[in-house]
């Protein structure tokens, strides 16, 4: 029998850093590693983009050359253009971002420290698996490095396939730096799907009692459209990478033509997963920022079930317009003209939300601290990637603007500066209540500014680029589009400057930041169940169940 | 309500207690059901191909999973406590998730119902006492339920007494 314990209860010593952090079950600790392994990554992933940006400022091939990579520019050595390692470039830009930094950052890590919290769950539904899952992100990460480094195709190191890895191409490469990389992308989508799993029966069957759909907050909502997308759409993608692996290493044809397979099917079956894939990136977004604006406009969300089937309706719409970003494969005119109308059908909820978004602000008293002027530039800069987005749905205008720089400028304008915004309003919300310090708001202000003008002079340029017709994908370019080119490698300077800072922010606020003393350091319209409890949060957090006026005011947030 | 009176029998009556889960037997068939419908979409681009069968491995695998974790959530909160009254006998069993049980019997007349405000691992935390043991009774429920429930215990001892 479960013997009354009134006196001097379980209060277990504290874990030594080894235990707490290598062999964590706890949701919070768990959420903090995933930020910070994900800021490495990023960082990496930055600096891979930067020295892009420096080979693209000027006509010719300065850097990336065949006698060895350069970082200064010597006009005296000669210099063949080195296209395998711009390949490499971009191909780990893309694999890391998509993989290893947004997804473990948005939903690894805010995910895993808030959502529990949000629905007043003590942690997790099976924490030991939320380790696991970690730990295969970092395995995929190791492995994906590997990759950059193991001899791949043109007898040099990694894989120059793009970050899609369509055959024939991924097929031929040489080496097995390819298979590392298909190994990378294996272990972190088990790893996402483990998580998604954890995620969604921890949101529906850990809800405090009296929390109905109807009633939880919009993080965890994101959250929980998030964890659906990975589950539903990573399996395919799991799928079509091992039949990649097997055509590699064990002769199967499922992609060579040569032996009666299609490679247009890898291609569906990829973008399959890979719309989705943008929607997992962005979604958690929506939701912070739905919190951010919010509490800064000091007034409940407006529209909030709008706001929440809004979501469901972009998750379920993501699953139903993958052929739009391969009209040119041949496909027919009814196939072309099904996949561009269920495509612009996906600006009606999203237009949902931003004007649910704007109509919360409307008439409120708003206070421009740092995580709201981040959810500004995310509302900004997201809207005017969706409107790119509009235009590219059109199947005859794709065709122009098709592997053009016009696509390059759309899906950072959606993904660099919707979900990044997202992750750094985010932050700044929520680094008082994760570790007990405030950041300096100068700081925050001045990173925010420097990486908003830097992200618009990076992208808005790349627009016109791409009207005027230069392709993505090339380590060169003619002369004629050297202004822009220039313009858009100061602004990639500028927002790498603005990273370095914020990692500056970042251990100043950890060391010496101002200590938070109350719960909620916002004001009453951050009122969610994490306001309620100390900042940083005690190790263990509603271990019972919380009290309903907690987290009921009778409106939605 | 995590916790319910049976209908009584005879003089004996019968309480119920259970942790509360938030998914209900029908909310499990309607994701299950809606993640599977959803997932095999892309079967139909391949139908036809032996891509179709590279594919469907890793589709059910998912669904497999998601199937599992849930049920496997369920059944680690099937806890459950009955504490059955009757007149000169009053009897608490637990039962654990793995189908262990744990038993306390006591006198009825003798039972303290006792409910610490603060002191114990929850806030207002119920226990009854009797035969030489103290034990505890629905600590997995809210805080309120815990209070009104005391309130009812007493009242149903009264009533034997």
């Amino acid at each position: 029998m479960a013997d009354a314990a009134v006196h001097g209860h379980g209060e277990h010593g504290h874990p030594g850093f080894f235990t707490r952090w290598f062999m964590s079950t706890n949701h919070k600790d768990i959420g903090i590693l995933y930020l910070f392994t994900a800021a490495v990554v990023g960082l990496i992933s930055v600096i891979f983009t930067v020295y892009m940006r420096m080979e693209l400022m000027e006509p010719g091939v300065q850097y990336m050359c065949l006698e060895g990579a350069r970082f200064i520019t010597d006009p005296a050595a000669e210099c063949t253009p080195n296209g395998h390692l711009w390949n490499v470039m971009i191909t780990y830009h893309g694999v890391l971002m998509m993989f290893f930094v947004v997804i473990p950052a948005l939903f690894g890590g805010f995910g895993n420290y808030f959502m529990p919290l949000h629905i007043g769950a003590p942690d997790m539904a099976f924490p030991r698996m939320n380790n696991l899952s970690f730990w295969m992100f970092v395995a995929g990460v190791s492995l994906g490095v590997a990759s950059l480094l193991a001899p791949g195709g043109d007898d040099q190191a990694g894989s120059g396939v793009g970050w899609v890895l369509y055959p024939p191409l991924s097929t031929n490469e040489a080496g097995w730096s390819m298979d590392l990389a298909i190994f990378a992308v294996h272990v972190s989508g088990a790893s996402s799907i483990l998580g998604a799993i954890n995620m969604i029966t921890t949101f529906l069957n850990m809800r405090a009692p009296g929390m109905t759909l109807h009633k939880v907050p919009l993080f965890a909502w994101s959250i929980f459209v998030t964890a659906w997308l990975i589950l539903l759409s990573l399996p395919v993608l799991a799928g079509a990478i091992t039949m990649l692996l097997t055509d590699r290493n064990f002769g199967t044809t499922f992609f060579q033509p040569q032996g009666g397979g299609d490679p247009i099917l890898y291609q569906h079956i990829l973008w399959f997963f890979g719309h989705p894939e943008v929607y997992i990136i962005i979604i958690p977004g929506f939701g912070i920022i739905s919190h951010v604006i919010a509490t800064f406009a000091k007034k409940p969300i407006f529209g909030y079930l709008p706001m929440v089937y809004a979501m469901v309706a972009i998750g379920v719409l993501g699953f139903v317009v993958w052929a739009h970003h391969m009209y040119t494969v041949g496909m027919s005119l009814t196939q072309q003209s099904y996949f561009m109308l269920a495509t612009m059908v996906i600006a009606v909820p999203t237009g949902i939300k931003v004007f649910s978004w704007i109509a919360t602000m409307w008439g409120g008293s708003v206070e421009f601290k740092t995580p709201m002027l981040w959810a500004f530039g995310f509302l900004c800069l997201f809207t005017i990637g969706g409107v790119t987005g509009v235009v590219l749905s059109q199947a005859p205008v794709d065709r122009v603007y098709h592997d053009t720089y016009y696509v390059v400028a759309h899906f950072h304008y959606v993904m660099s500066l919707g979900a990044v915004f997202a992750i750094f309003a985010g932050t700044y919300f929520w680094i008082g209540k994760m570790s007990g310090r405030q950041y300096p708001e100068w700081a925050g202000k001045l990173h925010f500014w420097m990486m908003f003008i830097g992200a618009n002079l990076t992208f808005f340029p790349q627009h016109f680029l791409g009207r005027q017709g230069m392709p993505r994908r090339y380590i060169d370019y003619p002369e004629a589009f050297a202004y822009w080119n220039w313009v858009s490698s100061m602004g990639a300077f500028l927002s790498f400057a603005s990273f370095i800072f914020f990692i500056g922010i970042v251990f100043y606020t950890l060391r010496y930041g101002k200590r938070v003393t109350e719960a909620n350091y916002w004001n009453p319209y951050a009122d969610t169940l994490e306001w309620t409890l100390p900042s940083p949060p005690p190790e263990h957090t509603f271990e019972t169940l919380p009290k309903r006026s907690d987290w009921d005011h009778g409106h939605a947030h | 309500m995590p916790y319910e009176w049976l209908p009584p029998d005879g003089t004996e009556r019968r309480l119920r207690l259970w942790p509360y889960r938030s998914l209900s037997a029908r909310g499990f068939v309607w994701f299950v059901g809606g993640t599977a419908l959803l997932i095999s979409v892309p079967l139909f681009a391949v139908l036809g191909t032996r891509v179709l069968w590279g594919l469907l491995p890793f589709l059910a695998t998912a669904v497999a999973g998601i199937w599992w974790a849930l049920a496997r959530s369920w059944r680690d909160g099937e806890l459950t406590e009955e504490l059955t009254l009757a007149p000169g006998r009053m009897t608490l069993v637990r039962r654990a998730p793995d189908g262990a049980e744990q038993r306390w019997e006591a006198n009825p007349y003798w039972v303290a119902v006792r409910l610490y405000p603060t002191g114990g691992p929850v806030l207002s935390y119920l226990t009854l006492k009797g035969d030489g043991r103290e034990v505890e009774l629905g600590a997995f429920l809210g805080e309120a339920e815990r209070v009104a429930l005391a309130g009812e215990i007493r009242e149903a001892l009264a009533a034997l007494r």
